[in-house]
């Protein structure tokens, strides 16, 4: 079963690595083992969204039942998104459930991995504080997704005002990105991440 | 009687055993395969008292023309040729039905998807290649006239050979089961060949005998069947069931899993884009998923899967084509087809570790006893048969797990192995509420949909009933 899976995924790693994408440094894919079973993905964050200019890395792992069965993926840079988790990085996107089909690729998963990311799906969270902060207060929601991005992806856009509160966080002894999750969770309210950290 | 007939007048070189089926009687003989009709005839009309002139040869079909060669219509060793005799003599016009091979005539169409739209764009291919392959051995059809493309097969699974194999169309009267039958037209598609009814002829076996059974209420129809061609024939009995969506790959296309291009047969799915799979991968496939257990139990079709790629009404009718699984899984899909059935008819299956055999209750009872270990049980949890409302399973505290270990200790002589999964088994998951089948959460949200390709119960992992909005605004993420 392996075999089939493992020479779908070489054809798969080749047809991404020739894609226009790559060439356009949009998606990107390296290999973990030699067995092709793990592989590296990273994708851009979609021009004109809270996610542009960084560069979000992914966990590929290919079961040995690929194609019939849909890759399992993960983000592993953190990000502020509705339907990935800010905890774990798992995603909540049909396609890699139950929507799959066999005739998807590396490259289509990852391309819509990108889209997901220009189009959020509030109502099918996976992370149901970002959802409820993205449905209640939109720019909040953008700001935060901006920042983070400029935390863990490399993004340009710096925010000294959240950069300011975390680190009064990080002086009372609170771990950054826990005190990062904290201030994004509470709309960057310091008073109540304070009390929600220390309670 | 079968008399054996040597034809004293040529050496054959290469000798190949027919049988000639004449209205009474039943010769064998030894021809070579360069032997046309006419030589045919001239064999046979002395030995029934008539002339050559006399008698049509019938063959899968079709009449057939003086000039046809036998080595080209796919007349296997000891296959059997209808010889009748013409009842008018109207002088023979040969080229009546023209000269044309039969891949002409016929578009292919055995080839072509059942979706009438694609039938000609393949045939066009499918003579090109015909051309370019016509040195090959086993031809398929043999036609009215001349005989047709050769390389393309027929695939079969063969019940005597066990296993898929090409294979042959033959023809014969659908009432009175004779092979001396001739059609009106020409199938177009698999739908012609498969399904009762669909092509008209004529029986030259005993005309008026069909005739006057049917009074003419009806017209006498074709009845088309398959025969393996790997195996000598063991007489009319012996058939084989046609796996039409195996197929060349006559237009190279691309395996769907492994992306490859197979210049063997291909497994072509039944939905709109003929999404094709080397016969590796499909096996891969239907292995694949009979290990989830994501085979589909179809109200018409049986047990079974659809494209791959999630095309719509797309589910395999012929389960046959399972039969390209090896034994063990071939035995697997029989036992989970089952299971699925009994499931499906609102049975139950014994939850007795080794046992599991189904059982089919009035649905207003709630103690089972298992007919085969004799285990008893209660309908609605599936442990131990007790009074009085179920205990919610995840709660299942030690005392009651001991009592049901118990139990199974007796039952199974301390198979250590058993009670340990099973207790696992406990702890970790909890049943769908609508199937009981035993579920994992591995992460994510409390929104639970069940695995069991039959059931697809959307629940909660909280309440352990239906997934509501209620769920949903108040624990969906726990």
């Amino acid at each position: 079963m392996a075999n089939i899976a493992a020479q779908r995924i070489k054809r798969e790693f080749k047809e991404v690595i020739r894609s226009e994408e790559v060439a356009k440094c949009a998606i990107k894919v390296e290999l973990v083992d030699n067995n092709y079973t793990e592989l590296k993905g990273e994708i851009a964050g979609p021009p004109d969204t809270p996610y542009e200019g960084g560069n979000f890395v992914l966990e590929i792992k290919v079961p040995e039942t690929y194609p019939f069965n849909p890759p399992k993926v993960r983000f592993i840079t953190k990000i502020w998104h509705p339907n990935i988790s800010s905890v774990t990085g798992a995603i909540c996107l049909d396609i890699l459930k139950d929507q799959w089909a066999a005739a998807m690729t590396l490259r289509t998963v990852l391309l819509s991995l990108q889209a997901l990311l220009a189009a959020a799906e509030p109502d099918d969270p996976q992370d149901a504080v970002v959802a409820r902060q993205y449905k209640e207060n939109l720019e909040m929601f953008k700001l935060t997704a901006r920042h983070w991005t400029n935390a863990y992806a490399g993004g340009p856009s710096v925010n000294p005002e959240c950069d300011d509160k975390i680190k009064r966080l990080v002086d009372m002894g609170i771990e950054e990105h826990q005190a990062r999750v904290a201030l994004s969770s509470y709309n960057w309210d310091l008073e109540r991440a304070t009390e929600q950290l220390f309670s | 009687m079968l008399q054996l007939l040597s034809s004293k007048k040529h050496i054959i070189e290469n000798i190949l055993r027919i049988y000639i089926k004449t209205s009474g009687n039943t010769l064998c003989i030894d021809i070579d395969p360069k032997y046309d009709i006419r030589q045919i005839k001239n064999i046979v009309a002395p030995k029934i008292g008539l002339e050559p002139d006399e008698l049509k040869v019938i063959f899968a079909g079709k009449e057939l023309a003086d000039n046809i060669v036998i080595e080209d219509c796919d007349l296997g060793e000891q296959s059997i040729l209808h010889v009748v005799k013409v009842k008018e003599k109207v002088p023979k016009k040969i080229n009546d039905y023209g000269m044309k091979p039969l891949c002409e005539i016929l578009d292919d169409s055995m080839f072509s998807p059942i979706s009438e739209s694609r039938n000609n764009s393949i045939s066009v291919e499918a003579n090109d290649v015909a051309h370019i392959l016509n040195n090959d051995t086993d031809a398929n059809i043999t036609s009215n006239q001349q005989v047709l493309v050769k390389k393309i097969h027929f695939y079969v699974y063969c019940p005597t050979c066990k296993g898929l194999k090409q294979g042959k169309l033959r023809v014969r009267c659908n009432f009175c089961k004779s092979g001396a039958f001739t059609v009106h037209s020409d199938p177009q598609n698999w739908t012609h060949v498969l399904e009762n009814k669909q092509i008209t002829g004529t029986c030259e076996n005993d005309t008026q005998f069909c005739e006057d059974i049917l009074q003419n209420r009806e017209p006498t129809f074709a009845e088309f069947y398959f025969k393996c061609s790997e195996h000598i024939s063991l007489g009319e009995n012996d058939q084989a069931v046609p796996l039409y969506l195996i197929r060349p790959n006559l237009k190279q296309i691309q395996c769907l899993a492994c992306l490859d291009i197979s210049y063997d047969a291909v497994f072509v799915f039944p939905c709109q884009n003929d999404h094709v799979m080397c016969l590796d991968c499909f096996k891969q496939y239907c292995m694949s998923k009979l290990t989830e257990r994501q085979f589909w139990q179809h109200p018409e079709y049986g047990y079974t899967l659809a494209c791959p790629n999630g095309c719509a009404d797309s589910f395999i009718k012929e389960i046959h084509h399972f039969r390209l699984l090896d034994d063990q899984n071939y035995d697997r899909y029989h036992r989970f087809a089952t299971e699925e059935f009994v499931l499906q008819s609102g049975g139950l299956l014994c939850p007795q570790p080794g046992c599991g055999m189904g059982i089919l209750a009035d649905t207003d009872c709630k103690r089972i006893t298992c007919q085969g270990c004799k285990y008893v049980f209660c309908r609605l949890c599936l442990q131990g048969y007790h009074i009085g409302e179920c205990g919610p399973i995840e709660n299942d505290d030690l005392n009651n797990q001991s009592t049901s270990c118990e139990s199974e200790l007796s039952c199974n002589n301390g198979n250590n192995g058993e009670i340990a999964s099973r207790t696992t088994i406990k702890i970790m998951t909890k049943p769908c509420p609508s199937c009981k089948t035993p579920t994992e959460r591995d992460g994510g949200c409390m929104h639970m949909i069940c695995t069991r390709a039959g059931c697809k119960f959307h629940w909660c992992w909280v309440c352990q009933t239906e997934w509501t909005t209620e769920c949903m605004g108040d624990h969906w993420f726990g």
